[in-house]
């Protein structure tokens, strides 16, 4: 009986005293990790801590830990806010106007881009279809902005062509199209890199026995060229359906304008405006943020639940 | 066997060369209009070519101060980003590829980190406590490393065959040298390709700037060029008179547009393979 609990402890000390000279043995690399940790402690980890402010009333002199709690206050005031629900519902149907209509553009892309049979040309078009990705949101506002501006070349076209002038940053019927439109622009063809790489993995053997077997083009991406890529392409729309809450909002910031808001207005410009344009109540902006954060977080875990019921290796 | 060239690769060709003008057409539009002069913007609907070209607007941009300083103050967030983006990746990166206990709780801790986030208010909350309200550093210390980045290069780094670390460690050579005289070395075509994300990235800073930097001094390039783009053109009310002909808005726009995106535009053609290729390896690697 008495030897038991004995040779536990000593089980446990060996235990501990292993673990610590691995972590003596490991010291230089802690030390290594320190700084990156360090970083994500303060600039991640602190901000989490901030959360609680969506349950408090945010007063200056107080601080965040000072401030006196409101229970679910903020969330009551925000609930009730008509201003909100039209930002959530902006949101919405943006983010699914844009996987609706945006993210198929590059699943084609990326076939036709594929099928292209001119090596070089190929090339020098991707450098061009992969451009725009990396300029920033406030560069690529200010080439539309111009562009459809009311003066600008488009519109002039169109009056050359007899048709009517359009506006589409000011005019709420097309100014979410005209997102769509600057996403495609900036983003559609990034977007088939991926799509590309799987499709240059698939066996050649596979075309060769079908041209034996006599298909023809449109047979052959039927069969082999898009089986190949559906997985990824699963993937990837539940990847956009776990960002849904974002929208876009560097894009949205730098194009939308008073005259659109009803139409563009997405939670995290709704809560910009709300801090940092008007008379600013930390607490509900706070309430608003973690609002969009929690549900990002469950459309995520559901999107990835969903593809590994799918088979799929999920995407977290 | 080269196959015929049928009706398919023509239209094929032809959509994809429809779409590839799509993207040029706009660039092409603003190079024109910083080049014109304002009566020939005005008069002339729909350009394909200028008829009179003026470099008055690049001369108003390579003039104007706010810009000039704009560019200074992102060439220092770039270089000191990339900088410390760098030494945080790898150092996160190669800690974590040794077995140290607490390691996967770490991946936890830093992976979390990618889905969840406190917002935007406790995080300018925070920005203010520690005094990096209205700092340069701003721009560069919040943005430490990407969990993603790191974890692609920890995979390479695992990736690299350990009788090269273990016949080091025989000769005698620590941890450190062996990070710095092994590993590095056999990593720097994908090092390279993160820095240049991170490049990017550090380039295209305009939201701390924008939200934390209030001396004008000290704001990046591309937040100068916000201001200019979202003014409604009180940039060129200011001039001497006589000189208010010669530039006009929508031509002073432009340019800095054109003069902001000038570096990237230049390196990207000899840069888009390895930008390519870091999303690759990332979608293989995960």
């Amino acid at each position: 009986m008495n030897a038991l609990p004995k040779l536990k402890t000593g089980d446990l000390k060996a235990n501990t005293s292993t673990l610590l000279k691995k972590i003596i043995r490991y010291k230089y690399f802690y030390l290594m990790l320190l700084p990156g940790l360090l970083y994500l402690f303060i600039f991640k980890y602190i901000p989490m801590y901030g959360i609680q402010l969506a349950f408090k009333k945010f007063m200056f002199n107080k601080g965040i830990t000072g401030s006196p709690w409101v229970g679910l206050e903020n969330f009551r005031y925000i609930f009730s806010e008509a201003e909100f629900w039209n930002a959530v519902k902006n949101t919405v149907i943006i983010a699914f106007m844009k996987i609706g209509l945006g993210f198929w553009i590059s699943v084609v892309l990326a076939i036709l881009i594929s099928e292209l049979r001119a090596p070089k040309f190929k090339k020098k078009l991707q450098v061009v279809y992969t451009f725009p990705h990396f300029l920033s949101w406030v560069i690529v506002s200010g080439i539309v902005i111009n562009l459809l501006s009311n003066s600008g070349a488009i519109n002039n076209l169109l009056s050359i062509l007899g048709f009517e002038r359009i506006s589409p940053l000011t005019d709420k019927g097309i100014f979410r199209y005209l997102l769509i439109y600057s996403e495609v622009w900036k983003e559609a063809g990034w977007g088939t890199i991926l799509y590309l790489a799987a499709i240059t993995g698939i066996d050649p053997t596979l075309y060769e026995a079908a041209t034996i077997d006599g298909a023809n083009r449109w047979e052959k991406i039927k069969y082999i060229t898009w089986p190949s890529i559906k997985g990824l392409v699963v993937v990837m729309l539940l990847l956009s359906i776990g960002q849904l809450m974002n929208a876009g909002f560097m894009q949205i910031f730098n194009m939308y304008n008073p005259t659109v808001y009803d139409v563009a207005d997405i939670i995290d410009t709704y809560v910009y405006r709300i801090t940092f344009e008007r008379a600013p109540d930390f607490g509900v902006s706070t309430a608003v943020g973690m609002f969009k954060g929690v549900t990002n977080l469950i459309l995520l875990l559901t999107a990835d639940k969903v593809a590994k019921k799918m088979g799929h290796s999920g995407i977290i | 066997m080269k196959k015929k060239f049928t009706k398919t690769d023509l239209v094929i060709g032809t959509l994809l060369t429809l779409f590839a003008i799509a993207i040029l057409y706009p660039f092409y539009n603003s190079i024109l209009v910083s080049l014109v002069p304002q009566d020939v913007y005005v008069k002339t609907p729909f350009m394909l070519f200028p008829k009179k070209i003026t470099l008055s607007a690049y001369q108003f941009v390579f003039s104007s101060k706010s810009i000039m300083n704009g560019f200074l103050v992102t060439l220092f967030v770039t270089v000191a980003g990339v900088i410390y983006n760098m030494f945080l990746t790898v150092t996160t990166a190669y800690a974590l590829t040794k077995d140290i206990p607490g390691k996967k709780l770490i991946m936890h801790l830093i992976i979390f980190t990618v889905y969840f986030g406190g917002g935007l208010i406790p995080y300018y909350l925070l920005i203010k406590n520690i005094g990096l309200m209205n700092n340069l550093w701003v721009m560069v210390l919040p943005i430490g490393f990407w969990p993603m980045y790191m974890i692609i290069v920890k995979t390479f780094f695992e990736e690299l065959p350990e009788e090269l670390e273990e016949s080091a460690k025989i000769d005698g050579a620590n941890d450190l040298v062996i990070l710095f005289k092994i590993i590095l070395p056999l990593s720097l075509p994908v090092l390279a390709t993160f820095a240049l994300y991170y490049g990017v990235e550090r380039w295209n800073e305009w939201w701390h700037g924008m939200l934390f930097i209030q001396t004008a001094s000290k704001q990046p390039l591309q937040l100068v060029l916000r201001n200019i783009v979202q003014s409604a053109g009180e940039m060129t009310q200011n001039l001497p008179a006589g000189q208010e002909k010669k530039v006009f808005a929508e031509g002073v726009k432009m340019a800095s547009i054109i003069v902001t995106m000038f570096p990237v535009m230049c390196l990207f053609p000899f840069l888009q393979r390895y930008f390519v290729e870091g999303l690759t390896i990332g979608a293989v690697k995960s």
